[in-house]
């Protein structure tokens, strides 16, 4: 089934690529501003927020899923979206999860250099949004490596992506969803198949970012 | 010009910086002495604003500029660090950039990376990003305390170039004693927070 590239699987696979692309590339846009934002910003409430940010990369899939799913469901505040059980709401799942990582990293990242980066950037009176492409520009490779963290993050992650998903077939099966439901089906060779894909998958997004990185280097 | 009144500022309970009362008057030149922990780069980044005081004032007029100590090479090449702090159009800022890169030996190194220099070459890169600004207040925080005995002259000699260009007001500190050969530059010494002497060159032997 998988030598002969079942449309079923391809299909899987696309989704799953789609949905990992999107959730990734909307929680960097968004995290990764607001981790240099926490360092390079002092504001009153900073800890606290350091603190809840902290809170919530613990934030157990299921339940984002949970939250998710009662915001969108027919009755929830956004249910006139008719979002649920489509890639879109399993996308909103994922940033839930992975936006509080995406923080938690750059903040990380950039407080190596930030005080001192910080200050050259003061010192010649570069706007807000100069230093923001100064603080990306100087740590390119870290956060090569924090958009790579929320890419594994988000095609590895099942609990919020099945309850919000609905893992239906053609329409929001993703790999991981599918590798479940093989699994409780007995199919544990096919099961065992899809997750060596999902492997693949990531080692040649790992590929690809490392050889950007290089590029850098150089 | 630049006012400082009751101006205090305290690191736990340590007094770092504790100035009742000075002026520096519009297109004067100061260098600041004294040796380490005395205070000069505290008050330098209180007037940039990158620290905050905990008593009095410090007020000034026009654009700062600001070289810190520990300033950062952008992750780029030279000219392109240079390029990263003008403004203007892009057929300007290459012009100038190419007239800067000169004026502070950078020319052979204009593809390199910032990150590859050595010490000096990296203090030279900091004063001509912060110099290309052109602001009305400079203040330069040991600008050449990585260069050697060449690198020193070089710098202290565009700096004077500069001010005298520009006429600009600029407070720098030094601990090495030697500084731009400026006609009338005012010489602060500071020392544990306090100013010891404030004399202008030709003054500092006798005082």
């Amino acid at each position: 089934m998988l030598i002969s590239a079942d449309r079923e699987i391809l299909q899987i696979i696309g989704v799953t690529l789609r949905m990992s692309f999107f959730s990734t590339t909307v929680s960097c846009l968004a995290g990764m501003p607001l981790g240099i934002l926490i360092t390079s910003i002092d504001f009153k409430g900073k800890r606290t927020i350091r603190k809840i940010i902290n809170t919530l990369m613990g934030l157990p899939p299921v339940v984002a899923g949970l939250i998710v799913y009662m915001l969108f469901t027919k009755y929830g505040i956004f249910g006139s979206l008719g979002l649920l059980f489509t890639v879109e709401v399993m996308v909103i799942a994922q940033c839930l999860l992975i936006i509080p990582v995406v923080i938690s990293l750059t903040s990380s990242v950039c407080s190596v250099n930030g005080k001192n980066l910080l200050e050259t950037s003061k010192g010649l009176s570069f706007g807000k949004l100069k230093t923001m492409r100064l603080f990306l520009s100087q740590n390119k490779t870290a956060l090569m490596s924090v958009m790579l963290t929320a890419f594994g993050r988000s095609i590895a992650e099942v609990g919020a992506v099945s309850i919000v998903g609905g893992n239906i077939q053609w329409k929001t099966r993703v790999m991981t969803t599918a590798i479940m439901l093989e699994t409780n089906k007995g199919n544990f060779e096919f099961a065992l198949a899809l997750g060596m894909v999902l492997l693949l998958i990531s080692f040649a997004v790992n590929i690809i970012a490392s050889l950007f990185a290089k590029e850098e280097g150089q | 010009m630049i006012k400082i009144n009751n101006l205090k500022k305290l690191y736990g309970e340590r007094t770092v910086l504790d100035i009742p009362l000075l002026e520096i008057k519009s297109g004067e030149c100061v260098v600041l002495t004294g040796h380490n922990g005395s205070g000069k780069s505290t008050l330098l980044k209180i007037l940039a604003g990158t620290v905050k005081e905990n008593e009095g004032k410090a007020i000034s007029e026009g654009k700062i500029y600001y070289l810190p100590q520990q300033s950062i090479p952008f992750n780029k090449s030279v000219k392109a660090n240079i390029l990263f702090c003008l403004d203007g159009k892009r057929k300007i800022k290459r012009e100038l950039c190419d007239d800067v890169l000169n004026a502070f030996e950078l020319k052979q190194f204009e593809n390199k990376s910032a990150k590859t220099l050595s010490g000096g070459e990296c203090q030279r890169l900091a004063l001509a990003r912060v110099l290309c600004r052109k602001g009305d207040i400079i203040l330069l925080d040991e600008p050449s305390s990585a260069a050697d005995n060449k690198g020193r002259a070089l710098i202290n000699e565009l700096i004077k170039q500069y001010c005298e260009k520009t006429g600009c007001t600029l407070i720098m500190t030094t601990h090495t004693g030697e500084f731009p050969k400026i006609s009338n530059l005012r010489i602060i010494e500071l020392c544990d927070g306090k100013i010891k002497k404030d004399s202008m060159t030709g003054e500092i032997n006798d005082a």
